[in-house]
């Protein structure tokens, strides 16, 4: 019955493709070149470089991303897709150097001095700069957009999350005090207390210096409060308009981002080798798995990783490691929980026992779940952040042990009948940390269940059931995870785990440690690198101690492209610049 | 007949009214808000809290759907949550794509669904007509993006002979203008990209078009032996009129009536598969954008746009009544 279906329509299709005029197909090139795999280090920004009579200019690349971008004004997102694109055309003062996740070189500064105090950071800006309306760039220009992220007015303050989170607030609350230009090169910035990762944060996209003529032109200028109307966010004209070796040409709905090459970037050697470079959003991914072997789609930001194997075994495309993770998944245990269903099977808070938090961890083989799961593109987590955010060291965690699970349940003096956990995934998610929440909820129920525990499974959809009732601290055990905002210790132990929120523990986690807060909080104001890695070593000491979550995993989804696809340059935390890529094709 | 006319559009005015109603609390049911698309695991309650204040989203749920219906009558289709932009420009920005797919869809059915029904209705009940009943069969019941996707896998994938996604190679630099690539290629005058843009119509057209295909196959097989058995048939065979006259003349002119009623109906389900379909496809239509919209509690899209579509579907389904009481004046005064 089905050949006759496919039959039937092979025949109409053949025919409407006949009718068509029989057009020429895209030949997707068949035979892969001998340079055609990569290096997958995380230094592959030097291996990649080809020498410069190889490259060929020119052509067009088709890059899949999840989704679409929300706005096109860098400084009003806080959405992965649109920080993709943006990173290409909009920069900051600082960037980062391709295929790292925390190494901080100087991008539109031409060198940077801090303050011995921490609280001065001055900024002598490259000369010769043009933003791509033309206007030049100088230090009023970066003072002008400084100036308007912290004086966003409250209607935009909830699109511009970064500004918020990493000043620490808008206008008084704002950690930046004061910005200003002694000179047309000289940028000042007064902090109102110190931060250790302040330079770090400063790489984001969102901190990207768009030409503040075209911020006026397009409304972006904070006078304007509703976001639709902000020209500048909606696609302007003008939108987008930054120093990038990319240039804003248009965004089509719902169907692509338009880049063309700045031929007149100022870095003569970062200078695009292709001319344009559209943003396609496919957010299924078998469809982005259809797209690349049929060769509409010449670079994959994202894949399944259960089709991994299948693509490496196809010549026409190459598998793109991207070296260091930025990203953990962990079992979340809120230590409070008191609200198990149904009660009273299991009223005892189990969790708080640091010996049934150390059986768990000991009782889950986390290699079993990267081969399973991540195609063994993950390592098993040593950290409650990946070994290559700054100031991240080996914690020696427990590993996989069911025999010194069992010893220490038995230590903990919790009866065997009280040995149940309320254990949550969520159903209808994939995360990069996390490509099959059931599959690896299942796997960890199995190891758990061999160590004498039993296992009540309870499934939400992500977004917002699951999201809000974790936070909330209603569940007891779950899966969870986070994907780097930028690969600083704070990013994770602080803000997305463990510090306190309005002076308390987190609901989420329900994680007591005071000392741990101040010492995160001492090691944010750090004046010194000295002083601020001493302080973040003795937090990641103090939490492996105390165990309160059960880390993973730290992933690392490739990127996958066709072969005549090069000089592509991944990083873990996507912060990928396409002005190195070109397309060797005949 | 200009009296049937009023009384229908007077009619839809309590549909829609009914629906507004309906479609605010199902979308408003759904648990969380936008707030969480928005902020996503950066949520802390209390950005929550001021985003909740100033979208409006704190109000009581009457008072907001007096405020939606308010701008809705003023013409006002509100803005995306999410996004921030207008819905009625994103909508009219969305439009062309589904109506592109829709009536490529509808070409690919009623082109082959109708011959196939014949063609069925003169071999009945042999393996021809079996095996017609067979494909109808599987039209309906495969499910679309099952269709869908094995269509890329086999045509894209495999033989690499048809484009996967999209709406038109974006390597061809098209100029939009109207957003119908069609027109727009040939508004440009370039033959190579109109081709390009049917080509990209063909996979999904033909995984929205099949649901209908097996209905309007179904309906003109039936139409069509119905009217074959009637008497007036048997006299014009027996007066000795060629088959082809007989067909074309008696036959078909009366089995029309039913199957052009039905090929009315199938917009409805044809605006209701494109949301699959553009998904599948990553076509940027109305129906794809509806969807990440639900996914996003995006209140205003969702609302705005399906009251769209039900408005279209009213139209279409009066038009096509219009059409039917003209052909057959029984209806008018039924």
């Amino acid at each position: 019955m089905k050949r006759t279906r496919l039959g039937a329509l092979l025949v109409a299709a053949g025919m409407l493709v006949a009718a068509c005029g029989g057009a020429a197909t895209p030949a997707p090139s068949a035979a892969p070149s001998a340079e055609a795999s990569q290096a997958p280090s995380a230094s592959a920004a030097q291996s990649v470089a080809p020498s410069a009579a190889a490259v060929k200019e020119g052509g067009t690349l088709v890059v899949a991303i999840p989704g679409d971008i929300k706005r096109t004004d860098s400084a009003l997102v806080d959405d992965g897709n649109t920080a993709y694109v943006a990173l290409n055309v909009m920069e900051s003062l600082v960037g980062l150097a391709p295929g790292t996740t925390n190494k901080v070189v100087d991008l539109l500064a031409a060198s940077h001095q801090v303050s011995a105090d921490g609280l001065t950071y001055t900024f002598k800006l490259r000369s010769g700069v043009k933003f791509h309306d033309g206007t030049s760039l100088d230090a009023a220009a970066v003072k002008y957009n400084y100036d308007r992220w912290i004086s966003f007015p409250k209607e935009l303050q909830a699109y511009s999350y970064y500004a918020g989170a990493v000043f620490g607030g808008f206008g008084a609350d704002s950690n930046v005090k004061s910005v200003a230009a002694p000179d047309s090169s000289t940028v000042v910035i007064t902090l109102r207390s110190p931060s250790s990762t302040f330079l770090l944060t400063q790489t984001l996209p969102q901190f990207g210096i768009a030409s503040p003529t075209a911020l006026k032109a397009g409304k972006a200028d904070n006078t304007e409060t509703d976001v639709s109307k902000i020209l500048f966010a909606q696609g302007g004209p003008p939108a987008m308009v930054g120093t990038g070796p990319f240039k804003f040409d248009k965004w089509v709905k719902g169907q692509e981002v338009d880049l063309v090459k700045n031929a007149d970037y100022w870095n003569k050697d970062g200078v695009a080798h292709l001319d344009k470079l559209v943003f396609k959003p496919i957010a299924d991914e078998t469809a982005i798995l259809n797209g690349l072997e049929s060769g509409d789609i010449d670079l994959a930001q994202k894949v399944s990783p259960v089709d991994v194997a299948t693509i490496k075994t196809k010549p026409a495309l190459q598998v793109i490691d991207r070296g260091a993770s930025c990203n953990l998944a962990h079992v979340g245990i809120n230590q409070v929980y008191a609200n198990h269903i149904p009660a009273p099977a299991n009223a005892k808070q189990i969790m708080t026992n640091l010996k049934i938090r150390q059986a768990i961890m000991y009782a889950i083989d986390r290699q079993a779940l990267i081969d399973a799961f991540y195609a063994g593109l993950a390592t098993p987590a040593d950290n409650w952040m990946p070994l290559d955010t700054q100031y991240a060291k080996p914690l020696n965690l427990p590993t996989y042990d069911p025999v010194k699970a069992k010893a220490l349940i038995a230590e903990s003096g919790i009866a065997a009948a009280d040995l149940t956990i309320d254990f949550y995934y969520p159903s209808d998610v994939t995360r990069p940390y996390m490509p099959d929440p059931k599959g690896i909820f299942e796997a960890i129920q199995t190891n758990l269940e061999a160590v004498g525990f039993t296992v009540r499974p309870h499934t939400d959809t992500w977004s917002p059931t699951y999201l809000d009732n974790e936070y909330a601290g209603k569940y007891e055990v779950f899966l969870i995870g986070w994907t780097c905002d930028w690969a600083g210790p704070d990013n994770f132990l602080k803000t997305a785990f463990f510090g306190y929120v309005n002076g308390k523990p987190s609901t989420e986690f329900g994680y007591k440690n005071d000392v741990l807060n101040k010492t995160m909080n001492d090691a944010l104001a750090a004046t010194d690198d000295a002083t601020a890695k001493t302080l973040w070593e003795k937090a990641q000491d103090l939490i492996a101690a105390d165990l309160p979550t059960v880390p993973l995993v730290n992933s690392t989804p490739p990127a996958v492209a066709q072969a005549y696809v090069k000089g592509f340059v991944g990083a873990g935390n996507l912060t990928e610049l396409m002005n190195s890529v070109w397309i060797n094709k005949p | 007949m200009l009296k049937y006319i009023v009384r229908r559009v007077l009619m839809a005015i309590p549909v829609l009214f009914g629906l507004s109603i309906v479609l605010f609390a199902f979308v408003h049911l759904l648990p969380g808000d936008p707030t969480r698309a928005i902020l996503g695991q950066h949520a802390t309650p209390e950005l929550v809290a001021r985003l909740r204040e100033s979208l409006g989203l704190d109000k009581p749920l009457w008072e907001q759907y007096v405020l939606y219906i308010g701008q809705l009558l003023r013409g006002d289709l509100g803005v995306s949550i999410v996004t921030g932009a207008s819905v009625s420009s994103e909508f009219v920005a969305r439009f062309p794509g589904t109506v592109e797919l829709t009536i490529a869809a509808l070409i690919f059915a009623v082109g082959f669904g109708i011959p196939l029904g014949r063609f069925a209705a003169r071999h009945p009940q042999g393996a021809r007509d079996a095996s017609v009943t067979v494909i109808s069969l599987l039209g309906i019941s495969i499910p679309v993006f099952v269709l869908g996707l094995s269509l890329q896998w086999i045509f894209g994938a495999q033989m690499k002979i048809l484009p996967t996604s999209g709406r038109i190679d974006p390597r061809l630099n098209l100029d939009i203008r109207t957003n119908f690539m069609l027109v727009d290629a040939l508004l440009a005058g370039r033959a190579n990209v109109f081709v390009d843009a049917l080509r990209h119509l063909v996979l999904p057209a033909i995984a929205l078009g099949s649901i209908p295909l097996a209905i309007i196959t179904r309906i003109t097989r039936a139409s069509v032996l119905d009217v074959a058995n009637e008497d007036y048939v048997r006299t014009a065979r027996a007066k000795g009129l060629t088959e082809r006259r007989v067909d074309g003349r008696h036959i078909m002119r009366n089995a029309w009536l039913p199957v052009t009623t039905v090929i009315g109906l199938q917009v409805g389900s044809l605006l209701a598969g494109a949301v699959i379909t553009e998904t599948v496809f990553g076509w940027n239509g109305v129906g794809k954008w509806v969807v990440e919209a639900i996914q996003d509690r995006d209140y205003f899209v969702v609302q705005s746009s399906i009251l769209i579509f039900a408005l279209i579907f009213l139209v279409v389904n009066l038009v096509v009544d219009i059409g039917y009481a003209y052909l057959n004046p029984r209806i008018r005064y039924g």
